[in-house]
């Protein structure tokens, strides 16, 4: 939350100012979206231009979004990095993930990532040490460039399609191929008929990745097992999706 | 944290926000900080207004450094009062789209009108000046080149076709090309400041700075003349959709554009007015001051380097200038209130291309037309930056109606932004009037009469459309949303409705983008 974005930019009177943020931020969260600015300073009991302000620079940082009639905020899906960045790393994988991790590693020549998936975010909880992940920010910034950011996008969607069963807007999303109409990636719907979500220059050009989902017993995606490598060998992956889906169906049962 | 805790690890199932923005199809949240300062800067162009303005206000009697610094004071009152918009509102129709949210749909038209007249003569004048400047270049190594006005005219066009490339090519590529011509520029006349207040030596006659001459009529003109020299530091606010972070760099970029652009003025004009005070002349003596100031002091060597950096401000001036323009008319194509294929966009640059298409050789055009009637290059940019000044001076003071109506509507009025809105109100009425008519008093009075010309005809135009199509009432002024994306839990729907039809279920909660009415 520095204004300037400056790292030393700290001075003595922001801890008071964070604290003021992370009310309105709660204050949002206990009203639910739609809350207006004018509510918010009410019932926090904030001076109007005190609170417009904070507001603005949540909005600004985008840890709130404003509603589409402009007058009132919602939670952004930045707070969840907030809340990742406070809680503490996830513990390493068990030793008998780790084992098979290595084995692919032994075998597959390029990166492989072990990405956990909780509170509507991701986390890489098992990055390949000889070909580190490309940076966390980066990824989840542009969710829809990386394969495992789009098994995400994929698992919020269908989400919002069963949470909106009956009503004909949500299943059109679903199912709305203008939904995809960045032609640089794929169709999400590649996953649903694959198996696996994929990308090439997404993040890096010249390298690609593949993404192959980890599911519990409901269906809920809980992890993903990724796979960067340059591009030729993501093109003609057939083989090694053989192994990677083997290695997916070992993790499973240690994982869901 | 328990109720931000129990959202996060919860999220309640939030509608109304749709996939797809109504604005989709550009490269959305895709520049960064200093791409959208090039922006700004560049429709500026620092470095060709730092050398011509002060010559200009000086010619009308007025004192260049008093007048700039007190430009300068209205355009930050203006960037203030317009950054409550950008603040709030992530859009590409800039001041098109601000004015509607506040004053409707009416008022919209005129401010859109204004805006695409100050953006369309400032990337003619822009175009024309490169030109102008090259042509000088040329005739220094083929003398031959210097008279006629073919030269200009290939000069002009092949800029142009540079500048369409470079539109089409994507936005990064170029406000990139933009900040770098600029940089440089800027450079070059610090350079030539520098070595001019190197050479005069350590004594400072302060007394240049007395105003003990001004009287209220010129001090005004001087500032309506200055307020010219930082028109364009708005169009940051086209990039609404490009930007990353756009409500935290977008307001950043328009205030720093204006600060940095205005001291620059105040050392380039301080400079000038001092060497020539030195050399016991006045400024309003020279036609090209920093030129014959450069030759003065014996560095006339920096002439030459001069003329590049003006040419090169005017050719970023263009690009940024244009990119602006298509960025107001992709707005209004969306809105459907100019034909829509305006609106398309290129399906792996994604820029706004059918609107660079099409306005691209309409402005090439209307330049080389204006300079063949005028009979001269820089006679035709006088008519044209008069045009451009009262398009833009004429969209600042809407939006600065506009700007408390807005807050109000949504609840966040205060005092401050109250009364920084009036008072930018009151001011840039008061230069617009006396601008227009001290002009009309000058041999540029052909501008002013265009400007006017301009303006009624595209009101009408947009009027007669209007009644035509009378749905368009509630497609007027759409902006940046942000998609289910981006917020906590959202259940999202196909594209967020730009008209009253798309509105669902799903829509009802949270509404529709606030209808223009």
């Amino acid at each position: 939350m520095t204004g300037d974005g400056s790292p030393s930019g700290l001075h003595a009177r922001q801890p008071k100012a964070i604290h003021s943020a992370l009310t309105v931020l709660e204050e949002v969260a206990r009203c639910g979206a739609g809350v207006t600015a004018r509510q918010i300073s009410d019932n926090l009991a904030l001076p109007r231009a005190t609170a417009y302000r904070l507001l603005n620079v949540l909005v600004q940082d985008e840890y709130l979004v404003r509603t589409p009639d402009l007058r009132g905020f919602a939670l952004g899906r930045k707070v969840v990095e907030l809340a990742n960045l406070v809680t503490p790393a996830a513990a390493r994988p068990p030793e008998a993930v780790r084992a098979i991790l290595d084995r692919l590693r032994g075998g597959i020549r390029g990166g492989i990532h072990l990405v956990r998936y909780e509170h509507d975010g991701l986390r890489v909880i098992d990055p390949d040490p000889d070909f580190p992940p490309s940076d966390r920010s980066v990824i989840l910034s542009r969710l829809e460039s990386s394969a495992m950011g789009r098994l995400l996008v994929h698992e919020r969607r269908g989400r919002a399609a069963s949470a909106a069963l009956g009503s004909a807007a949500g299943l059109n999303a679903a199912a709305d191929p203008l939904a995809h109409a960045d032609p640089r990636s794929r169709p999400l719907s590649d996953i649903q008929d694959e198996g696996y979500a994929s990308q090439i220059d997404g993040v890096t050009v010249g390298y690609g990745c593949i993404a192959i989902p980890i599911r519990d017993r409901s269906g809920r995606l809980v992890a993903g097992l990724c796979l960067c490598a340059p591009r030729e060998r993501i093109e003609h992956a057939d083989g090694l999706l053989a192994v990677l889906r083997q290695g997916a169906a070992e993790l499973a049962p240690l994982l869901a | 944290m328990t109720a931000l805790d129990r959202a996060i690890r919860h999220p309640e199932p939030v509608r109304g926000f749709a996939e797809r923005s109504p604005v989709d199809g550009l490269d959305r949240r895709s520049v960064g900080f200093l791409d959208v300062l090039a922006q700004s800067v560049s429709a500026v162009a620092p470095a060709a207004a730092a050398t011509t303005i002060p010559l200009l206000i000086a010619s009308a009697g007025g004192s260049p450094v008093w007048a700039l610094a007190s430009g300068m004071l209205i355009a930050l009152l203006v960037a203030s009062t317009v950054n409550q918009f950008t603040k709030r509102i992530a859009a590409t129709g800039s001041l098109y789209t601000f004015v509607s949210r506040g004053l409707g749909r009416t008022a919209s038209f005129v401010a859109g009108v204004a805006l695409l007249v100050g953006y369309g003569f400032i990337s003619m004048f822009a175009l024309a000046g490169a030109g102008y400047y090259l042509q000088i270049l040329l005739g220094d190594l083929w003398p031959a080149a210097a008279s006629s006005l073919l030269p200009v005219g290939v000069l002009i066009v092949s800029m142009a076709l540079l500048c369409a490339l470079v539109l089409a090519r994507g936005i990064r590529v170029s406000t990139r090309v933009t900040l770098l011509v600029e940089s440089v520029s800027v450079v070059i006349i610090l350079v030539l400041v520098g070595a001019l207040l190197y050479q005069n030596g350590p004594t400072v006659d302060w007394s240049v700075l007395s105003l003990a001459d001004a009287t209220p009529t010129t001090f005004v003109v001087g500032a309506a003349l200055a307020l010219t020299a930082f028109v364009g530091f708005e169009s940051a606010s086209t990039l609404g959709v490009e930007a990353r972070r756009p409500f935290a760099t977008i307001p950043r970029a328009i205030f720093r554009t204006v600060i940095v652009a205005g001291l620059l003025y105040l050392v380039a004009s301080f400079s000038q007015v001092v060497g020539f005070a030195a050399l016991g002349r006045g400024l309003s003596s020279s036609t090209s001051p920093v030129n014959d100031l450069a030759a003065a002091y014996g560095i006339g060597g920096l002439g030459l380097l001069l003329d590049v950096s003006i040419a090169a401000s005017f050719l970023a001036c263009a690009i940024a200038s244009i990119t602006a323009l298509v960025r107001v008319l992709f707005s209004m194509g969306r809105e459907g209130l100019l034909p829509s294929a305006l609106g398309r966009t290129h399906a792996r640059y994604r820029t706004p291309f059918v609107a660079v298409v099409v306005s691209v050789p309409v402005l090439t055009l209307a330049a080389i037309v204006t300079i063949a009637l005028a009979g001269g290059v820089w006679r035709a940019m006088e008519i044209l930056i008069v045009g451009a000044a009262g398009g833009y001076i004429t969209a600042y003071t809407l939006a600065c109606i506009a700007a408390p109506v807005f807050l109000h509507r949504i609840g966040e009025l205060t005092l401050w932004p109250a009364l920084r809105a009036v008072t930018a109100t009151i001011l840039l009425s008061v230069v617009l009037v006396v601008y227009l008519v001290s002009e009309s008093t000058t041999d540029r009075v052909p501008g002013v009469w265009v400007f006017l010309a301009v303006m009624t005809l595209g009101i009408v135009l947009y009027l007669v459309r209007h009644l035509r199509r009378p749905w368009l009432r509630h497609a007027v002024g759409i902006y940046d949303v942000p998609v289910g994306a981006d917020v906590l839990g959202a259940v999202t729907f196909g594209t967020a409705p730009v008209d009253g039809a798309g509105e669902t279920d799903a829509a009802g909660r949270l509404g529709k983008p606030a209808a223009g009415s």
